[in-house]
């Protein structure tokens, strides 16, 4: 079967600067994040895999190649831009037919899916309202209608959630969830934040400096991180009291909260130990798990010492990674 | 809309034909008309304005036509001049409502959807630059042609209605199609230059000064400088020049003012205006499709 996005030694040079070298990947999924510092190349790879730029290469989309089917490829996929990109003086409902119309529906039937969308997005009897002066939040809104009416298979969204307030985010992120399941299309999130990576994504490309850093699962990367003998523990209650216990018989230990632990087992041990030594402290064991990386942590490792200096110390215009 | 509540209307995935990409220009077309169309002071002043002088020139043709009028007020043949140049002459009142036309919604297509990123929504979809230039010429070209084309188009019905008989009818049937090549030469002016203008400054108000201020105060300097110097220098003057053209057409270039330029420097200075101003704007609009669409690294 086909991947949704299959990339082959994609190239794309600006004169001297190489914005994406040698490029390779396959990505499937339902919701990809597409993560990485600014100057990574996620504008140019999207550029390029909406056929608007030339490359050297392949780069194949719903199984077309985006330098020959650039137009179709548009044609089945929506784009929710990070910056605003409205018409003046129209209001919702029009621009999202005129989205429609222009992307090759009937007028009829481009309005219809303009109100079904706006609907969807939750903006309701505000539709008809000029766009100008919508709040932050409606006009996120309208740009994610304006890219679902004319019916994408892919929806590329960038940075969806930036400048929301954390009400408009939860909406928007639930939104996000549920298009996969309602109506069946693909979703490439491009976004600094990774704690909406963490929550909705289930898969991953990392870019830096032109390059694939890594595509695959969110639990593959975090996980690939997991190890058997670093454990996340929770008690009962009076972790420190387990911690004690457990530093006695050789393991590293840091307690997070009076009921978590982090636990590092000396070698050779194994879960056991947890027990045993919950058992000489009467304790009781409440959950125990292998710990694993937050994605903003395996984002920085996978980056790289650069990469995260990079992120840390973002430009005027860098959102950074958070 | 409450946290966590998603409404819906009803999904169906679309399984209709779609519009050949080919021709989804017309959408743009169709968009701008509608856009011009939906204020008052930005066309609809102005085409009602364009109709007056329809309305008062045609009132002249009709009675200072008139046989017997002509008869007894001959006045040298000034008189013939006065009436024959009724159709030529009114390409003048026409340019002033072209230009304010221009100025409003021409001088302010490309800059305007520069400022409001409008570029990233077209771009991001199956357009291709060409689609977008067509489309924005296209409608501007409609809007522009009722002002600039349909009143000629008309007053050289009315002339040729004025005709005494079949065989006066017919000579006259040329003054059809000297009508129509004036009111679209009129169009391509005051539909390509300003949009060229737009294209240049990606800034609505100041796309909008210095259209105005090219068109004329540039116009007023050439027809100054060309009193001094050449004739040809006054076809930098864009009103003047279709004037000229539209004298040379009806055959009354001789009587035409002392400035006027030649025929020839005014179609090169109006379709040399317009082919570098289409030029502006396809370089204008590719640059914006490989810029707009995901930011700009």
């Amino acid at each position: 079967m086909t991947a949704l996005i299959e990339l082959g030694g994609l190239t794309k040079r600006y004169g001297a600067i190489t914005a994406l070298d040698g490029v390779t990947a396959a990505v499937d999924g339902k919701i990809i994040g597409l993560l990485g510092p600014n100057g990574a190349g996620k504008s140019t790879l999207l550029k390029c895999m909406l056929g608007l730029l030339p490359y050297e290469g392949t780069a194949r989309v719903l199984g077309l190649e985006a330098a020959r089917d650039g137009a179709e490829i548009r044609d089945r996929v929506g784009y929710m831009p990070e910056q605003e990109s409205f018409l003046s003086g129209m209001s919702a409902v029009e621009l999202c037919t005129y989205a429609g119309e222009l992307s090759g529906l009937p007028r009829t039937e481009a309005m219809q899916r303009a109100h079904a969308a706006l609907y969807y997005a939750g903006l309701e009897e505000k539709r008809y309202q000029p766009i100008d002066g919508y709040s932050t939040g409606m006009k996120q809104r309208v740009k994610l209608a304006q890219a679902l009416v004319h019916d994408p298979e892919i929806l590329f969204l960038d940075e969806p959630t930036n400048g929301l307030d954390p009400r408009s985010r939860e909406e928007m992120l639930a939104l996000i969830v549920d298009l996969p399941v309602r109506r069946g299309c693909a979703i490439v999130l491009s976004t600094h934040l990774l704690p909406d990576v963490d929550r909705v994504c289930d898969q991953a490309v990392i870019m830096h400096r032109g390059g694939v850093r890594f595509a695959g699962t969110i639990d593959e990367l975090r996980g690939a991180r997991g190890r058997d003998s670093e454990l996340l523990v929770t008690v009962k209650a009076d972790a420190a009291r387990l911690a004690d216990e457990l530093t006695r018989a050789g393991a590293t230990c840091r307690v997070t909260s009076p009921i978590a632990l982090q636990v590092d087992l000396p070698a050779s041990a194994t879960s056991q130990l947890v027990f045993a030594a919950a058992r000489t402290a009467g304790l009781q064991v409440r959950e125990l798990g292998v710990r694993r990386e937050s994605v903003e942590a395996a984002f920085l490792r996978v980056l790289g010492e650069d990469g995260a200096a990079r992120t840390a110390a973002p430009g005027p215009h860098d959102g950074g990674a958070r | 809309m409450s946290a966590g509540q998603i409404h819906d209307l009803g999904y169906k995935r679309y399984v209709g034909s779609r519009r050949a990409v080919s021709t989804r220009w017309t959408v743009i077309m169709r968009h701008q008309i509608a856009t011009a169309w939906a204020g008052w002071w930005r066309f609809k002043l102005w085409l009602v304005a364009a109709f007056m002088v329809t309305a008062v020139s045609s009132v002249l043709l009709y009675t200072l036509g008139d046989k017997l009028f002509r008869r007894i007020g001959g006045f040298g043949g000034a008189l013939t001049r006065f009436v024959d140049g009724i159709l030529p002459d009114s390409t003048i009142w026409y340019c002033k409502a072209g230009f304010l036309v221009s100025l409003a919604i021409s001088a302010t297509v490309v800059a305007g959807d520069l400022q409001s990123g409008a570029f990233t929504f077209y771009f991001a979809r199956s357009m291709r630059p060409r689609d977008y230039v067509l489309g924005k010429l296209a409608g501007l070209g409609v809007i522009l042609a009722l002002i600039m084309a349909a009143g000629p188009l008309v007053l050289a019905l009315v002339r040729v209605g004025l005709s005494d008989d079949l065989d006066q009818a017919i000579a006259m049937l040329p003054t059809l199609y000297k009508a129509l090549a004036v009111g679209a030469l009129g169009t391509v002016l005051y539909t390509a230059i300003p949009l060229g203008f737009s294209a240049l400054i990606a800034n609505r108000r100041h796309a909008m000064a210095v259209w105005a201020a090219y068109y004329l105060l540039v116009g007023w300097l050439a027809l100054g400088l060309s009193l001094l110097t050449t004739p040809a220098l006054s076809a930098l003057d864009l009103a003047s020049a279709l004037h000229a053209v539209s004298l040379h057409l009806f055959g009354l270039h001789e009587t035409g003012r002392a400035g006027d330029p030649p025929t020839s420097a005014a179609l090169i200075a109006i379709l040399g205006h317009a082919a570098i101003a289409i030029g502006l704007v396809v370089w204008r609009v590719r640059r914006a499709q490989q810029t707009g669409v995901g930011g700009a690294s």
